[in-house]
């Protein structure tokens, strides 16, 4: 009882994490939510872990629980990783801002050291 | 060589720890007469001051983000300086500066936006048989998802007219830009033109260019994509 209390609270939080994520990532928010659900279903009804366990070829319903917990791990690196691409693309937006506008400073104080000669040679 | 209509055309040569071979490549653009912009791609040796001594005009990126983010920074930095037709070109010495008319011509000619590099129209020179096989794959993968029948694919020689460069938008910033450079050339509409020219591979050109084991991380960054839009 404590074991499968822990478990669902464990997958309540994923269930929270994933809804909060499903507008960043829709598909990783919904595979993740539709696992914890299962995940909890699985817990409290271990029987019907054992008969799917079964029917899937896997021997026991602990081992399917274990294997839905290493996909759930597995979508939320997924997750983590579409996160940090998206840090990424923020990362390069900037550094462009910077280059682009550094350039046309650059540019700009050229044509300014130009202007003088320009004038002194008209 | 020039061509007649040589007026608004910018190079756009991204450019990362190039510094050993750039001067000759700069050179070589400087005398054709072409307007420079080198996009020194946060190199740790002297790329941005070999540039600059060949005078080129020099954008640096702070930190190094990829051969796809300097060609956007290029493309936009040409693009609000006026540029009416862009060329990109590599700066490894691979490409040769009088294919850069043929394009330009070829967008006036045929009235294109878009004039892409063959090497396989044009000739490739010292060309590895396991590139050659890479580059079929990657024509047959583009092929499929973009629906472009081309020749060739991820030459960094191409040239592309101020209203066809406003439609480029790459947010791939490493080797995938090659490929979805394609996508966004056909999702535009847009008429694009094969143009030959030729590739000199050297031992240098071919240190720095893709391996058959880039194929993988490109087509996972272009998977990647599709996930995170």
């Amino acid at each position: 009882m404590i074991m499968q209390t822990a478990l669902s609270l464990l997958l309540a939080g994923i269930i929270l994490y994933a809804w909060a994520e499903r507008r960043r990532s829709p598909l990783v928010g919904l595979l993740s939510m539709f696992a914890a659900i299962a995940g909890i279903y699985l817990v409290w009804i271990p029987a019907h872990a054992t008969a799917l366990a079964e029917m899937a070829g896997v021997g026991r319903g602990v081992d399917l629980i274990l294997y839905i917990w290493v996909v759930i791990s597995l979508l939320l690196f997924l997750n983590l990783h579409l996160k940090l691409r998206a840090q990424m693309d923020l990362i390069t937006t900037l550094a462009r801002a910077i280059t682009i506008a550094h350039a046309a400073r650059r540019s700009e104080s050229a044509s300014r050291l130009h202007e003088p000669e320009t004038r002194a040679a008209s | 060589m020039r061509s007649q209509y040589d007026g608004g055309v910018c190079i756009v040569v991204p450019a990362y720890n190039e510094g050993r071979v750039l001067a000759g490549v700069i050179s070589d653009l400087k005398r054709d007469g072409h307007q420079i912009i080198v996009v020194d791609d946060g190199s740790a040796d002297a790329t941005a001051e070999v540039a600059e001594g060949c005078g080129a005009f020099v954008l640096r990126h702070p930190i190094n983000l990829g051969q796809g983010a300097a060609l956007q920074t290029g493309i936009e930095f040409a693009l609000a300086r006026g540029a009416e037709v862009i060329v990109t070109f590599d700066a490894d010495g691979q490409h040769r500066t009088a294919d850069i008319v043929r394009l330009v011509e070829a967008l006036h000619l045929h009235r294109a936006d878009f004039a892409l590099g063959s090497r396989f129209l044009g000739s490739a020179v010292n060309m590895p048989a396991s590139r050659r096989i890479l580059l079929r794959a990657a024509i047959l993968f583009t092929r499929l998802t973009t629906g472009l029948a081309l020749t060739d694919a991820h030459n960094g020689l191409r040239a592309m007219t101020r209203r066809g460069a406003q439609r480029i938008h790459l947010r791939q910033n490493r080797m995938a830009h090659a490929t979805e450079i394609l996508g966004q050339i056909a999702a535009s509409g847009l008429k694009l033109v094969e143009v030959p020219v030729t590739i000199d591979y050297s031992r240098y050109s071919l240190a720095k260019g893709q391996r058959s084991g880039d194929l993988l991380v490109i087509l996972l960054d272009l998977f990647a994509r599709r996930l995170h839009p």
